[in-house]
């Protein structure tokens, strides 16, 4: 081994020298280890440079990659450091941002309600809803989580603040209140369906009744069911009335019918043969108030076969499209405005189109229209959420829901759904009114707790059949029981005391054969189990309101 | 890490190089492949180089007097001279070791 010479035979120039070569090697990031000439031990540097390198590295990245804005103020509230987030969410650059002072971005009641959290609450982690300002001079809504800093005396030295955007939040939050009001108000439309659907059953019966009469046989053929025929003018004074009345309960009807298909919950979907242009009348009468003031409405209906959906929400679908389209228009400029509406088959699917002749959607934009919660409407006008759900319910259904836009032009939504296998596809034509046969005459109990609905079927009916009408089911239950026997039991689902449900069992039990014969009169709203006896039972049920044409059709079936 | 590298084994009469590292942190890998490069090229002389890790052998480099790694030292031609850092630069290293 080569006798190493001794450091100190070295000159001290040299000595120097080297020493500054050191230092500058030290500097310059060359040198891995140090010796400890006390401990003898040498010290890396290298692996602490890079475990300090890199802790700071992922310091470094967490602090940017967060979501949440963090920075740090001084004692005088000048920024000391913030993250990317954080410039980002006011629209500087984080360099620019460094000694700048709190007050620039955050209102002066801001900064006092802060102030006050913390003297309250010195030591700790606060946090406090405040606002703050963009460089733009826009509000964002934010939280900001603070801890103050202290040194080593316990001295406050400054404050770390972690501030997150709320706008978000505070969107979905509003969001969620729509979507659990749209609930609410689901079971309110389903209810006062319900309620409606009693009292309109029988004043559509009485008055289809009183019309029949009128314009029933000659007159002069006086029967003991028309009296008043002998006052001719009577009956030419009341016939024009008693006509509006008919077309305004009819009216009504169809507007109980669509809160109900709009009041329906999602799990409860049941799909059906649905009638295109019968739902698309049914989403223009619901927009009609939209409609009118801004645009004409052309409808150009093609014949389509029925489609494979949900009638509701189907029904959600073009009401959402016909509602953007009318939002696209300015009020008041109807004549010049036009809202389209038009359904043809084009390569074996059934083609719906919506289209306005209004500002159209810019480029930018097209591609994010069906994403949730975009819109481009100020706040209690856009939800961003229709066309997310029309997109989803759509393609639920295998189809596709596309747009086409020109901006100053318009829009057209187009609607695209697979066509049914051919064997399935039912009648799609309305049911042809049978010819009355006059068949025999029945025996018909009719139980419903509803007076007038009692009392309009056996107007309806009497003349053909013997009515018997009971308002409880427990009086027909002893009917029944007693050996009295009926070709029909019209009976209400919903009552009181004894259900339609409860005399259904009663009966299958002491007179199985009469419970066979029984037809259910359904309200508006079901509850489960009601629901699922009809759909377990395949039980025949007949919808309140029902026409006198149905209501003759059901029983002439069963009067044979 | 290898005690010595003689290029021309034998020479007692040669330029005697030896290289003070740190196991296999970067400067030192940079540093040995520097002089072993330089060697290589400018030195048309006899030469020997040994390296010498300061994690195995910390009392050979107290001895040398060695504070930092790297630091190639100059053993012979008497006086000895020190290139401190990772001998990236060529020149002053060629400088050191032709200094008198
Ligand atoms: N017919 C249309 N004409 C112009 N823009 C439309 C039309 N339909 C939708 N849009 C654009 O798409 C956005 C998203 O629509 P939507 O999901 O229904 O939400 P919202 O109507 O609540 O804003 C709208 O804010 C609007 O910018
Ligand atoms: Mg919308």
């Amino acid at each position: 081994m080569n006798a190493a010479p001794a450091p100190h035979r070295r000159g001290l120039a040299q000595r120097l020298s080297e020493a500054q070569a050191t230092i500058e090697a030290l500097l310059s990031g060359q040198i891995d280890a140090v010796v400890d000439s006390k401990s003898a031990t040498p010290v890396l540097l290298s692996r602490a440079q890079d475990a300090l390198r890199q802790s700071e590295e992922q310091h470094r990245q967490i602090v940017e990659a967060t979501t949440d804005g963090i920075m740090k103020v001084d004692a005088l509230e000048k920024i000391v450091f913030v993250n990317g987030r954080l410039a980002e969410m006011l629209g500087y650059e984080a360099q620019q941002m460094i000694g700048m002072d709190v007050s620039t971005f955050m209102s002066a009641s801001a900064r006092a309600s802060m102030v006050n959290t913390f003297a309250r609450r010195p030591v700790g982690q606060d946090t406090l809803d405040t606002v703050l300002r963009h460089k733009g001079g826009t509000a964002i809504s934010v939280n900001i989580a603070a801890s103050p800093l202290v040194d080593g005396e316990g001295q406050r030295i400054g404050t770390l603040g972690m501030v997150r955007d709320v706008t978000e939040r505070n969107k979905l939050q509003s969001q969620l209140m729509v979507s659990d009001r749209m609930a609410s108000v689901g079971t309110l439309a389903a209810g006062v369906a319900h309620e409606i659907n009693n009292p309109l059953a029988a004043v559509l019966g009485n008055l289809d009744y009183v019309a029949e009469i009128l314009g029933g046989p000659a007159r002069g053929a006086s029967t003991s069911a028309n009296p008043g025929r002998s006052d001719a003018w009577l009956i030419e004074e009341i016939r024009g009335p008693i006509g509006d009345a008919l077309e305004a309960a009819a009216r009504v009807r169809l507007i109980v019918r669509d809160l109900k298909i709009f009041s329906r919950s999602p799990s409860d979907e049941p799909k059906s043969r649905v009638n295109i242009q019968a739902v698309m009348e049914s989403s223009l009468r619901m927009a009609w108030n939209e409609i009118r003031h801004r645009a004409r409405l052309v409808k150009l209906y093609g014949v389509v076969p029925n489609v494979e959906a949900n009638e509701g929400r189907l029904g959600q679908v073009f009401l959402n499209l016909i509602v953007n389209a009318a939002q696209a228009l300015p009020e008041g400029h109807a004549e010049q405005n036009e809202i389209r509406v038009s359904t043809h088959v084009c390569d074996g699917r059934v083609v719906v189109e919506v289209s306005d002749t209004g500002a159209g959607i810019s480029p930018e934009i097209i591609g994010r229209i069906f994403d949730a919660f975009f819109t481009t409407k100020g706040v209690g006008v856009g939800t961003g959420l229709g066309l997310a759900i029309c997109h989803r319910i759509i393609t639920d259904l295998d189809g596709a829901l596309t747009v086409e836009s020109t901006v100053g032009k318009g829009s057209t939504f187009r609607v695209v759904l697979p066509i049914p296998r051919p064997e399935a596809i039912e009648e799609a034509a309305p049911a042809v009114e049978p010819v009355p046969s006059p068949g025999r005459r029945g025996r018909i109990l009719v139980v419903d707790d509803e007076e007038l609905v009692l009392r309009s079927v056996k107007r309806l009916l009497s003349k053909e059949h013997d009515i018997v009408a009971i308002a409880k089911a427990k009086a027909a239950l002893a009917l029944c029981a007693g050996g009295e026997s009926f070709d029909l039991i019209l009976c209400d689902l919903m009552m009181p005391d004894m259900t339609g449900m409860d005399l259904h069992s009663e009966l299958s039990r002491v007179a199985p054969e009469q419970a066979s014969r029984m037809v259910f009169l359904t309200g508006g709203a079901f509850t489960v189990k009601a629901s699922s006896f009809l759909a377990d039972q395949a039980q025949e049920h007949l919808d309140k309101p029902f026409s006198p044409t149905t209501l003759r059709a059901v029983v002439r079936r069963h009067v044979q | 890490m290898a005690k010595t590298k003689p290029k021309k084994p034998g020479a007692k009469t040669g330029l005697l190089l030896r290289l003070y590292v740190a196991g296999n942190a970067p400067n030192s890998l940079r540093a040995v492949a520097n002089a072993t490069a330089i060697c290589e090229e400018y030195l048309t002389a006899r030469y020997e180089l040994e390296v010498i890790d300061l994690l195995k052998h910390p009392n050979r480099a107290l001895a040398d007097g060695i504070i930092v790694t790297p630091t190639l030292l100059r053993l012979r031609p008497l006086p000895v001279q020190r290139v401190i850092g990772n001998l990236s630069d060529t020149n002053q290293v060629l400088l050191t070791l032709a200094g008198q």
